[in-house]
């Protein structure tokens, strides 16, 4: 497993506040989230084989008070085929799934964006793979993390 | 409301899910295949199984049918809020029925990376066989 880091001082993402929903920005762009529910009604891909060919698998995302944490359900891909890459405030995993050998090899490749929390410490990411799920912890900037001051009144 | 429900019946909702999970347990039917081997002899089965530990998986065969049965081993820990989901909690559970065609004595099963690797050897009734003629 691979983890490369870009930085883009310049353009990283002024712009964008805080915001209450991040959540839906982690969850992937527009296109995608479109695109997914399109499968989940059509299901283009049924039949076709055990895993989901459409280059999307199931994410899921959780915070707690120090940490935001993305677990990606990537059953049988080699840790040195999956790839996480912070690419401008974006959290990239890509994987590559080799299956069949000899005439019946077949790759497929997956990948999907999820855009970081603006708090995110992108130099500490990490990430570790266990029974086909991988997990990527993203720590969160001392700041952001709630403080608790206590006021003496006088 | 469930005097409406009776002269009505069309305005029942759909049973909310807390209501359907106290009734029969929810699995999910994991992603698999079947294929023949190389030489005819055997079926490949390959499940995918995310997020289950050897531990939690059972390959059991009853009454002409195989169950294969996987626990999802991670629990979210107390603190972790949840933000977006899109996989589920629920253990996976697929019963495949063979009525007898494949040896369940000599099955032989792998399990790497959250894929269960099974070969499954045809009933020696069942397998390919030359008859030499004299």
């Amino acid at each position: 497993m691979k983890i490369t880091r870009y930085t883009y001082p310049l353009t990283q993402n002024f712009g964008r506040s805080l915001s209450p929903f991040f959540a839906h920005r982690l969850a992937g762009d527009f296109e995608n989230q479109i695109e997914q529910l399109l499968d989940s009604v059509f299901d283009f891909n049924s039949g076709i084989g055990p895993f989901n060919t459409d280059g999307l698998f199931p994410l899921d995302i959780y915070e707690d008070e120090g940490n935001t944490y993305v677990r990606a359900e990537l059953p049988g891909v080699d840790r040195k085929d999956i790839a996480v890459e912070v690419v401008d405030g974006n959290l990239e995993i890509s994987a590559t799934r080799n299956t069949g050998s000899g005439d019946n090899a077949e790759k497929i490749s997956f990948k999907r964006v999820v855009s970081l929390p603006e708090n995110t410490q992108t130099d500490k990411i990490n990430a570790s793979a266990e029974n086909g799920v991988l997990t990527i912890t993203l720590p969160k900037e001392e700041a952001a993390k709630p403080r608790k001051f206590t006021v003496s009144i006088n | 409301m469930t005097l409406l429900n009776s002269i009505l019946p069309f305005t029942k909702r759909p049973q909310s899910p807390a209501v359907r999970e106290a009734g029969p347990e929810t699995t999910v039917r994991p992603h698999y295949t079947a294929a023949p081997a190389d030489d005819a002899s055997a079926w490949t089965l390959t499940v995918s199984l995310p997020g289950v530990a050897k531990e939690g998986l059972s390959i059991t065969d009853e009454a002409g049918v195989l169950t294969i049965r996987g626990e999802r081993s991670w629990k979210r820990p107390e603190d972790w809020t949840t933000l977006h989901r899109e996989s589920a909690d629920a253990p996976f559970l697929l019963a495949l029925r063979h009525d007898g065609e494949i040896d369940v004595e000599k099955i032989k099963a792998g399990f790497a990376d959250g894929i269960l690797t099974a070969t499954l050897p045809k009933a020696e009734a069942l397998k390919p066989r030359k008859i030499a003629i004299n």
